[in-house]
């Protein structure tokens, strides 16, 4: 099947191709991702987090930032347990900081951005989108200690504080914690999988249909080029843990719009936008979509103007 | 509601039957050598690792159905009325509802389910007829052919090699030196001779040489007057081939150009270096041109 219309020439084979071949590569990523997600529920104590968190109200928001890097949880899953962690006393800001911060600076994500960038200034690419991403969420969750939990966060996440842990039973044998692992890791992996294969079925039909040089002109303006990739960052949903791939092929835009591509996708894309409703007030949601695309689009603008040699 | 409470009921099955068929499938396209044609050969184990992965998770699923039966997830409705979820009280592993199942995601309802498993099965159902194993003319004319270095992201100046070699560079397992019989064309890849407008003493190697190399067919539309010319491609790949891009050089032909687009030739000829529009760039004054078998590795990395 082909479709032709002036800078639009779609070949289904070709689609398919590409398709597949994301697919293929991000599945390891994917499931590693959810594998990991599965121990840490099953083997790793929630409380550990809090009581990890000094008093200082900015050093804690700094800390929770850096808990993502012991406590890796890829964006589809962390808003249930930033949830879980705030209803168990962790402050807001803390949580706010976490769940932004978590998706980027996972290990995970660090491993498949160098992957995915390789030969294309890996260390470089991989470096500055853990760095921007843990400030920008540090950023987040200093002005989220300007505001009170009220006006953050769904009411009934507030009332819910106290509520009783759900326990283990402490006599289950190894095979049933692995098989609770196995279970959360599954329940991960398909949940975002559904994701994954369409930010991949997005990106294939760019990279093949979409003739590059129309685009060129966008991608020749760093603000219109770092724009324009948040934007697809948000369209396309990708996990944090394989949206790298994709933006090693956006090869036309400047590396500042990949970086740009890569921490506000993690942070704010159209999945999120709905599953962050599961804990947080709509205004908060439209607040730090709006924040979070100019401090990340101003920052990687900055960026572009440095001489970084990429 | 009943029938999404069915459909909901389902979902360990369906859980067990993608992982095993997700598991399956990339077992498959490995043990038929497939994966080559979308991943980078360092990619390749960490895939393969996956499909193993899977079918372990797939075995879980199965200790989990058995266990459990489908009731799994109508245990999880019944106590799921508020968005309180306290106390589930006596907690066995038969009865055990995994954190992860408590975060509200009800995309277990029944229609969402089904657009989810659909669309999880499309993948599979794309590898299962053999769709999709290598591009069009299309797609290389949307990404470009690439035709300075400058322009592909992977090739930095350390990739650079300092002498012409006497094999493809592809082929790692080519000795170092070849002896050559004065008649007999160097093989060569596409990529040398672009390595080699960059690099004058590289240049200099292939002066008055003839060479042969194996490349796919695109035809010059555009730059060619005299219908004499034509862009000889290979396809580079950094990680996987959606990322691929096309590197090519201009052929210079006086027969007969009826070849396919995107197939297999192997050319023979002496590669010259023009200035051409105030840049250098590599045009191979070809000898001989003839359609022949797809290489066993398809991509440049």
């Amino acid at each position: 099947m082909h479709l032709a219309v002036g800078w639009f020439h779609f070949s289904l084979p070709d689609f398919q191709y590409a398709f597949l071949s994301i697919v293929l590569e991000g599945v390891p990523f994917l499931l590693g991702g959810a594998i990991l997600s599965g121990i840490l529920e099953e083997f790793l104590p929630q409380s550990l987090m809090t009581r990890l968190l000094p008093r200082d109200p900015r050093l804690a928001v700094v800390t929770s930032g850096l808990l993502g890097v012991i406590f890796p949880v890829c964006e589809c899953g962390i808003v249930p347990v930033v949830r879980r962690l705030m209803q168990k006393g962790l402050p807001v800001s803390c949580g706010v900081t976490y769940m932004l911060a978590a998706p980027i600076v996972n290990p995970l994500v660090v491993l498949s951005t160098l992957a995915a960038f390789r030969g294309q200034a890996a260390w470089e690419m991989a470096s500055l989108r853990f760095l921007l991403g843990l400030s920008v969420a540090i950023l987040a969750g200093w002005v989220a200690n300007y505001f009170s939990p009220k006006s953050i966060l769904r009411s009934w996440v507030g009332t819910a504080e106290g509520t009783p842990h759900h326990h283990h039973d402490e006599s289950r044998t190894i095979l049933d914690r692995f098989q609770n692992t196995a279970t959360v890791a599954t329940k991960d992996f398909l949940d975002v999988a559904f994701y994954f294969v369409l930010g991949a079925a997005a990106a294939s039909l760019f990279s093949t249909a979409v003739n590059q040089e129309i685009i060129l002109p966008l991608a020749a303006h760093p603000p219109l080029a770092i724009a324009s990739l948040m934007g697809l960052a948000s369209v396309l949903s990708v996990c944090s843990t394989t949206d790298a791939f994709i933006a090693a092929t956006l090869t036309p835009f400047p590396m500042a719009a990949k970086l740009a591509f890569l921490v506000f996708g993690p942070m704010m894309d159209f999945k999120l936008l709905f599953l962050y409703g599961a804990a947080f007030s709509r205004r908060f949601i439209v607040f730090l979509a709006l924040g979070l695309f100019l401090v990340i689009g101003l920052l990687c603008w900055r960026i572009s103007t440095l001489n970084l040699g990429w | 509601m009943m029938k999404s409470s069915f459909l909901s009921s389902l979902r360990p099955l369906r859980d067990l039957l993608l992982l095993s068929l997700w598991g399956f499938c990339i077992l498959w396209l490995s043990y038929r050598g497939l994966l080559g044609l979308y991943l980078q050969p360092s990619l390749q184990p960490y895939t393969l690792g996956s499909g193993v992965f899977l079918l372990i998770l797939a075995a879980f699923s199965t200790r989990r159905v058995v266990i459990n039966g489908m009731g799994y997830h109508q245990e999880h409705h019944d106590c799921c009325t508020t968005h309180d979820h306290c106390g589930h009280g006596e907690e066995t592993v038969s009865t055990h509802v995994p954190y992860s199942e408590h975060s509200h995601d009800h995309s277990s309802d029944g229609f969402l389910l089904s657009v989810k498993t659909l669309l999880l099965l499309v993948p599979l159902v794309m590898i299962c007829c053999g769709q999709g194993t290598k591009y069009s003319i299309s797609t290389i004319q949307n990404r470009g052919v690439v035709q300075d270095l400058e322009n592909l992201p992977a090739a930095k100046p350390g990739n650079i090699p300092s002498k012409l070699p006497a094999k493809p560079v592809s082929d790692p397992s080519a000795p170092s030196t070849v002896s050559l019989s004065p008649t007999e064309a160097m093989p060569i890849q596409v990529i040398d001779l672009l390595y080699a407008i960059q690099m004058p003493s590289y240049r200099e190697e292939f002066l008055g040489k003839e060479v042969e190399m194996v490349a796919q067919f695109v035809p010059l539309t555009t730059g060619n007057p005299k219908g004499d010319r034509f862009q000889a491609i290979r396809l580079f790949m950094t990680c996987c081939a959606a990322d691929a891009k096309p590197v090519g050089v201009t052929v210079k032909y006086h027969g007969s150009l009826k070849f396919s687009e995107m197939g297999w030739i192997r050319i023979t000829g002496v590669p010259t270096f023009p200035m051409e529009g105030g840049h250098r760039t590599a045009i191979l004054e070809a000898r001989k041109v003839e359609e022949c078998e797809a290489p066993d590795e398809p991509f440049v990395y």
